[in-house]
Parts: C-alpha cells; sequence; structure tokens
C-alpha cells in the first residue's frame, strides 16, 4: 500500500472525528474535572475523598459537595466575603489574591489543608503552603485534627491584613456570621464589642489599657509591648466567645 | 512543490487557528462570556502529551496529573494508532508550535538562504537529538514524582498560546524566545532538541507500518531530498528511511515534495526490489 499526503492528512483528520465521536459517545470526552475527588484507596480512611485530589478548577460549593464543609466555613477561613458569592469561587485565584505573603503561599494547596485539618484526614503538606489566620480559628472551632496538628498549622498562618479580600476592622459586626479576629489594626472599642471585658483586657496587657479609640498594636507599640503576646491571647478569648 | 503541499499548509493553519480559539476561548469562558461553538476546554485538557505524563499517575493512583483530564489520554490514544500506520504525522502536520517554527523558518531563509539550517554539522547534530530523550526522562520523572505538569513551566507551547493570561513561568518565556531565535537559524529547533512529545512519536518511525522507502536502483542521488528535510535526516543514503527524527511531512517524496524521479521516494509498506525491508 502506497499514501500519498494527501490521503495521509485526510487518513488522520478521519481517525481524528472517529476517535472523538467515539470517545463521546462512550462518555470519555471530558475536558475538565469531575469534581469528584480520588478517594483513599487504603488503609484507616479507605473510601474516603481525598483532598490531596482538590484542584484549583473546584469551587467552594464542590468542595462542600465532596467534604461537607459548610460554605461559610471555608469563606470566612479564606477571607471571603457573602457579598462575594464565595461558592461559586473557585480555588485557583486564592494564589492570585492572596500569593505570597510573609514567604508563605496561600493557594490551592492550603485549601487541601484546610479541609484535610477541617475533616481529620492525613495529608502531606507542600512546604512553603500557608492558611489564612482566619482558617486557624475555624479550625480551632469546628476542625477534627489533633491539637498538635493545630499547633504545627498556626506556625504555617500569616495574616491576611494586607490583602483586599478581607473585610476591614471597623466594617465587621459582632454576629455569630463575622469573624472575630485580633489585627494590627483592631481597636479596643472593637474587642469591647466583641464581649470582651477590661479586666481581661488589662489582666493580659498587665497594665490600663489605652483609649476605646486607640489600635491595640499602637498602644503596645508605644509601651514597649510585644504585640504577638497580647495578640495570642485575646485570640483565644475570641475564640471561646 | 508547494502547490503539492498545499493540503498540509491548509492543514496546519487550522490546527494552529483550533488551538488558538481554545486558547482565548477558555479564558472568555471563565469570564462568563464564551465564544459559541468554540471548546472551552484549556490547553491543557487538548493536549495528548498530558495522556503520555499522566500514564504513570493513572496507573499508580488511578487519577490524572492535575489540570489533565480524559480527553488528552483519548488525544494520546488517536495520535499513537495515527502514528503506529503513518508514522508522527502528527509532528509534521498538525501540532500548532511545530507550524509556528516553520513559520519563523521562513524567515530564516530569507536570511541566510541556502545556509539555512546547515549550520551544525550533522555528525555532531545526530548526537545532540538524543537530547530530547533526556528532556522527555525528566518530564515523565517530575510528573511522576510531582503529580504536576511540571513541563509547562518550561514550554514554549504554552507560553506562545497562554502569554496574555499571567499563567506562563519566566522560564517558558525565556524557552519561547530561545526557540524563536534559533529557529531563524535551525528549522524546527524545538522538534529537533527538545520536545519530549516528539521524542515518543519518534520511536514510532521504527515500528510504523508505511515507512519511507527509497527506491535506489532509480534514485538519481540528487540529495533534493535531503535538502527539502527540515529535519535533516540523509535520506539519500537510506533504503528505508527509519530515523527518528522524520515527521512524515512528505516534502521529500516522489509525488508530493522535491524527488524529481516518479516512484522513487515514497510511503509505502511494498519495499523496493532489491532493496532492504
Amino acid at each position: 500500500m502506497r499514501i500519498q499526503a494527501k490521503t495521509a492528512g485526510i487518513s488522520f483528520i478521519v481517525l481524528m472525528i472517529l476517535g472523538l465521536v467515539l470517545s463521546m459517545i462512550t462518555g470519555y470526552w471530558l475536558t475538565e474535572s469531575s469534581k469528584e475527588p480520588a478517594k483513599y484507596t487504603d488503609g484507616e480512611y479507605a473510601g474516603a475523598s481525598n483532598p490531596a485530589d482538590i484542584r484549583g478548577s473546584y469551587s467552594l460549593d464542590d468542595i462542600h459537595t465532596a467534604f461537607d464543609i459548610p460554605v461559610e466555613s471555608m469563606a470566612a477561613a479564606f477571607g471571603l466575603r457573602e457579598e462575594d458569592n464565595p461558592g461559586s469561587i473557585q480555588v485557583k485565584i486564592f494564589e492570585e489574591v492572596f500569593g505570597i505573603i510573609d514567604g508563605m503561599e496561600i493557594g490551592t494547596d492550603s485549601m487541601r489543608y484546610f479541609v484535610a485539618l477541617y475533616k481529620g484526614l492525613p495529608f502531606v503538606v507542600e512546604e512553603g503552603t500557608a492558611l489564612p489566620g482566619p482558617a486557624i480559628s475555624i479550625l480551632r472551632k469546628e476542625g477534627a485534627m489533633t491539637e498538635e496538628e493545630l499547633s504545627i498549622a498556626s506556625e504555617n498562618s500569616v495574616s491576611l491584613e494586607s490583602t483586599h479580600v478581607i473585610e476591614t476592622a471597623s466594617e465587621v459586626e459582632h454576629d455569630d456570621t463575622v469573624l472575630m479576629e485580633i489585627k494590627g489594626k483592631t481597636m479596643f472599642s472593637e474587642l469591647y464589642d466583641w464581649g470582651i471585658t477590661l479586666e481581661e483586657l488589662e489582666s493580659i496587657l498587665g497594665m490600663a489599657a489605652g483609649a476605646r479609640s486607640m489600635s491595640v498594636r499602637d498602644f503596645c507599640m508605644d509601651n514597649g509591648i510585644e504585640f504577638s503576646t497580647v495578640k495570642e491571647p485575646v485570640q483565644v478569648l475570641l475564640d471561646n466567645m | 512543490m508547494a502547490k503539492k503541499m498545499k493540503v498540509r499548509r491548509i492543514i496546519q493553519i487550522v490546527f494552529f487557528t483550533v488551538a488558538a480559539l481554545i486558547a482565548i476561548n477558555h479564558g472568555l469562558a471563565e469570564a462568563g462570556k464564551p465564544i459559541p461553538f468554540i471548546a472551552e476546554a484549556s490547553l491543557h485538557a487538548v493536549c495528548p502529551f498530558g495522556g503520555v505524563v499522566s500514564i504513570y499517575n493513572l496507573i499508580a493512583t488511578g487519577t490524572f496529573v492535575k489540570k489533565i483530564h480524559e480527553s488528552s489520554v483519548v488525544l494520546m490514544l488517536i495520535v499513537f494508532v495515527s502514528a503506529l500506520l503513518l508514522g508522527p504525522i502528527f509532528c509534521g502536520w498538525i501540532c500548532p508550535f511545530g507550524t509556528f517554527q516553520e513559520w519563523i523558518s521562513k524567515l530564516g531563509r530569507k536570511i541566510f538562504k541556502k545556509k539555512y539550517n546547515t549550520f551544525i554539522p550533522y555528525r555532531f547534530d545526530k548526537y545532540l537529538r538524543f537530547l530530547r530523550y533526556g528532556v522527555l526522562v525528566w518530564v515523565l520523572i517530575m510528573t511522576a514524582w510531582s503529580g504536576k505538569i511540571i513541563f509547562a513551566d518550561y514550554d514554549p507551547y504554552y507560553a506562545l498560546f497562554q502569554f496574555w493570561t499571567g499563567e506562563v513561568a519566566i522560564t517558558a518565556f525565556v524557552a519561547l524566545f530561545a526557540v524563536v531565535l534559533l529557529s531563524l537559524f535551525v528549522e524546527r529547533p524545538f522538534c529537533k532538541y527538545a520536545c519530549p512529545y516528539g521524542a515518543v512519536l519518534g520511536l514510532f518511525n521504527f515500528i510504523r507500518i508505511i515507512p519511507l522507502r527509497r527506491n535506489v536502483s532509480t534514485c538519481i542521488s540528487c540529495s533534493k531530498c535531503d535538502k527539502a528535510c527540515s529535519m535533516n535526516i540523509p535520506v539519500s543514503t537510506s533504503g528505508k528511511v527509519m530515523n527518528h527524527q522524520c515527521i512524515s511531512c512528505y516534502e521529500c517524496t516522489s509525488e508530493d515534495g522535491a524527488c524529481p524521479v516518479p516512484d522513487t521516494l515514497t510511503f509505502t509498506t511494498k519495499p523496493y526490489e532489491g532493496a532492504q525491508k
């Protein structure tokens, strides 16, 4: 058999069309993820969805379907506002929105890590992956991980202060849907509004508290106090509210 | 010759356009404004090499490499079947990046004329051609190890069709620039030295059902076939051309290409009399 150029070219096209039609008929022609993560194949968690298979194309709704984690919890963990319609947001935008913060990256792997901790599932996090600060608060309240795992996650968390997706402290109201997180801009008045008493604050500060309109960080700087030594116990109080 | 090979040029333009439209439409679809009747798939989803790099993951874990889907495996199988029959016709006729390099080469030919594509002596060049197998092994190992399409960060094809998206690594842009520059001196430099998928498909030249054969008894040894070969294969000294670099472009053949003697250089299953089988 001899093949000329025209025949060869047409043969390829025909072969391609036949292959595509056949794969479409059999349902194998899929150009995007099914949004069903792979399952653990062995061990204690065999049959459970594996967070390591979460793709950047997954939306928070997809993750809710696969792992039964409330969209509100994920949105709060990653500083997304309700008006952003967080359920439809794809995880891959995190790299763009947050990117590298303090040398750590918030991206798709951060969501995998969050889901794994939330559900108490085994997961090997990539080096350099960070969780947003609010995620630690959510995990502390709702997660199924161990204290040790939470402690490691806390060490790998970063503040979302510098990103534009999170609400500013002054916009936050005290209700069940709002995340209470002490940040550099948080004022004493906000802490009182969230339910912390003057006595509790002064006990942590070891001195009289500042003016209501003063930020806690500015107060600490003025008085030679390391902000982080105040932030942590205050956050514990807020988490227990 | 150009008139004879019109069909290849048309197919190349069609597939280049399709790839470009898919690349553009994927971004538009994500923004909620897709072009009607154009596939909304990502470029990764319609790349047959995605199927190759996913083989290990599919066997080991039953999952695809991230960003790769079933469609890549379908395309991989189609291209493999075509390569078994016709050799790496995908490289010579379909691959949009091969087409892109050919277009750049036209400029190179205008600048260097007959000197074009002859700067590297073949005795050295034929060993450099094995570099792409090193790239292939590296890509397969790294992809299997990481579960990610590692090559995207170095892939000039990806850089060409996604340069506006902000998703392309600087290394891929550097690779694209290098390929454009080299294409002014050498035809299809990426195909020759670095393409991992070309490396895979090139192996089909050793088992293809319809190989390129030279009729030694009628060949006038004019070497026009050698000059026409974009991959610098010494066709005029072969009986049955079993070179891993052949891209089945048909530019050298009697019926459609440079060979001036009828029935002397053809893709045929039947060996010429007295020739090697």
